[in-house]
């Protein structure tokens, strides 16, 4: 589950990058909230990807919560 | 005191400072090889995030993404798809290069390759290619360097000039600085290099525009052809585009340096957390972009060199002690990373080739011709530098174009496909870097609006598999064993290699060449 999981993320985030530019956003206007179509398309994937790798990370963890043993490092 | 002395003299103060405190930190380190090279495998989720971050983000970073958007444009943006690519991948491949690690006591990149091809040649061939490939990333801090010195002297300094003390103070910093930077240093330099660079994204606009909106609009005025592909080159197009991002995304960690982090961290979940996080970086990518879109409609019709653009723009802006605190940024942000990468390469030719083929080499010997290799290695990124001037990212691009051809055998061979074999990797490598070496030198880049590393690539992967089909492929009693560990499911049971052990260390079974 969660190597189709990961397979799936790894496509949608080649997909947003690759994609993207090719159905409109490589454009230099109209503006789209204020700033140029492409400027604003790679402003908004790199926000998208940590939610999208944070889902995966969830579904990982939920599938091998061995994996969890070094996160008490995290409270330091 | 003129502003220039005062300038370099806080420049210099700063350099040797923050030197001092690598060797302070460099006392404290582990005195084992294991612990040199992977930090004992020990690495948190903080400190690999960090780490990570510092030597991902260089002066590649600060200077170059900027000169590249004033230079070529939209086509810039392939480089914010890269390195998150790169995290999606990394979420479960450095996983599994991790617990091979620890299961077989890898240290280094080739050791890697040599265990799973179980072809100490191909191991020893793989690690001198891959330390040469990595003198262009040398290179380009270099460059790095010599800009900031260049536009600091007002151009009273020339190119070579300033290329040779960035290559004296490089090398000097990483002979005395030690092995890896520690983390103080990567403090201090990501400090000074994200928030010069916050300063400057948020002081442009308001500067310049009378804001983001007004700097926004008067961008797809007047310079309407850089915010798009093909950009103003009329090269770098879609199919440009899309090619890198494929070839730079999955060579990202073909690079030793960064590939070690698999072998550097705690566990899988460190890895996998970074996947997460590591995004985040890339909005201070975005940023450096707008000051390189910014700086074509400031500097209009002056002619400003790619590399130097950041610089100028902070030369107008601050006054003398905040540009000395900007120009102290851009010189760590070059330094500090580019001690591990310097020390990978040095490493990679002592250990993984010099001590393979001089099997009674001892560890005291090898420790000092890696330290004394840090100026010849230095200094053949140097000539480089010289011979080849080129902006930051182009310099980078090309690297790329050859350091990704190690793809199938890490990636494809490595982690996915049994029936590849080391006589497939060294062919498709041959084919690979004969490629791109030739469209290097024909000036055949793009080939036909397509990266060409990235067609190298595609005629590497055909003859890797076409030549693994036909050859004798490892023992299949190793192969249950290597990817077992490798998809190891855990279950609060950690993989534990002997502290201290290195594939060096290895039964013979495991690292000698089967046939």
């Amino acid at each position: 589950m969660s190597m189709l999981a990961w397979v799936v993320a790894v496509l949608v985030i080649i997909g947003l990058y690759t994609l993207g530019p090719a159905f409109g956003f490589n454009a230099a206007s109209p503006a789209i909230l204020g700033m140029p179509p492409l400027y604003f398309w790679f402003v908004l994937v790199p926000l998208l990807n940590p939610v999208i790798l944070g889902a995966l990370y969830l579904i990982d963890r939920a599938e091998n919560p061995g994996d969890d043993d070094e996160l008490s490092d995290l409270a330091e | 005191m003129s502003d220039m002395v005062f300038i370099l003299g806080i420049v210099g103060l700063g350099v040797l400072l923050v030197t001092w405190v690598g060797i302070r930190g460099g006392r404290q380190a582990s005195t084992t090889m294991e612990g040199w090279l992977v930090n004992d495998r020990q690495m948190g989720p903080w400190l690999t995030w960090f780490l990570l971050g510092t030597e991902i983000y260089t002066a590649f970073t600060f200077l170059g993404l900027a000169g590249f958007a004033y230079s070529k444009g939209g086509g810039v943006f392939y480089n914010v798809a890269t390195n998150d690519v790169g995290y999606a991948l990394g979420f479960m491949l450095l996983p599994a290069i991790g617990l091979l690690g620890r299961k077989f006591g890898y240290v280094t990149q080739s050791d890697f390759i040599a265990g799973r091809y179980q072809n100490e040649w191909l191991g020893i061939i793989v690690s001198f290619c891959a330390a040469i490939i990595m003198i262009a990333y040398i290179d380009l801090n270099i460059e790095g360097l010599g800009a900031v010195l260049s536009v600091l002297t007002d151009h009273r300094l020339n190119i070579l000039s300033a290329d040779i003390i960035g290559f004296s103070v490089l090398s000097l910093a990483v002979f005395f600085g030690g092995i890896r930077g520690n983390a103080w240093q990567s403090v201090i330099k990501d400090l000074l290099m994200f928030g010069a660079i916050a300063v400057l994204f948020f002081t442009i606009p308001y500067r310049y525009f009378g804001g983001f909106g007004d700097m926004f609009s008067q961008m797809m005025q007047k310079i309407p052809s850089h915010l798009n592909m093909p950009g103003p080159t009329h090269k770098l197009t879609l199919s440009w585009f899309w090619t890198t991002v494929i070839l730079t995304g999955f060579g990202q960690w073909m690079w030793p340096q960064w590939f070690n982090v698999a072998f550097s961290a705690k566990g899988p979940r460190t890895l996998k957390l970074q996947a997460v996080f590591m995004p985040f970086y890339q909005l201070v990518k975005v940023a450096v972009i707008t000051i390189g879109f910014a700086a074509v409609l400031i500097f209009a019709t002056q002619k400003v060199g790619g590399n130097e653009v950041v610089l100028r723009l902070a030369q107008q802006i601050f006054p003398p002690w905040a540009l000395a605190i900007f120009a102290l940024a851009a010189v760590l942000s070059a330094i500090v990373p580019a001690g591990p990468i310097i020390m990978m390469s040095c490493t990679m030719l002592a250990r993984n080739v010099y001590a393979k083929l001089v099997p009674q080499t001892t560890d005291r010997q090898m420790f000092n011709m890696t330290r004394w290799l840090v100026f010849v290695v230095t200094f053949a990124a140097l000539i480089l530098a010289v011979v080849a001037q080129s902006l930051i990212v182009t310099v980078l691009l090309v690297a790329y174009d050859f350091i990704a051809q190690l793809v199938p055998a890490v990636i494809i061979g490595g982690l996915l496909w049994r029936r590849a074999t080391g006589a497939g990797v060294a062919a498709g490598l041959l084919v690979g870097w004969g490629l791109s070496l030739y469209f290097l030198l024909s000036h055949h880049d793009p080939v036909l609006g397509y990266n060409a590393g990235f067609v190298a690539l595609l005629a590497n992967c055909v003859t890797f598999f076409i030549v693994s089909l036909t050859t004798q492929p490892v023992p299949t009693s190793f192969l249950d064993e290597f990817f077992g560990a490798a998809y190891h499911r855990r279950r609060r049971q950690v993989i534990a290699a002997p502290r201290g052990a290195l594939a060096r260390d290895l039964p013979d079974s495991l690292k000698n060449p089967v046939s």
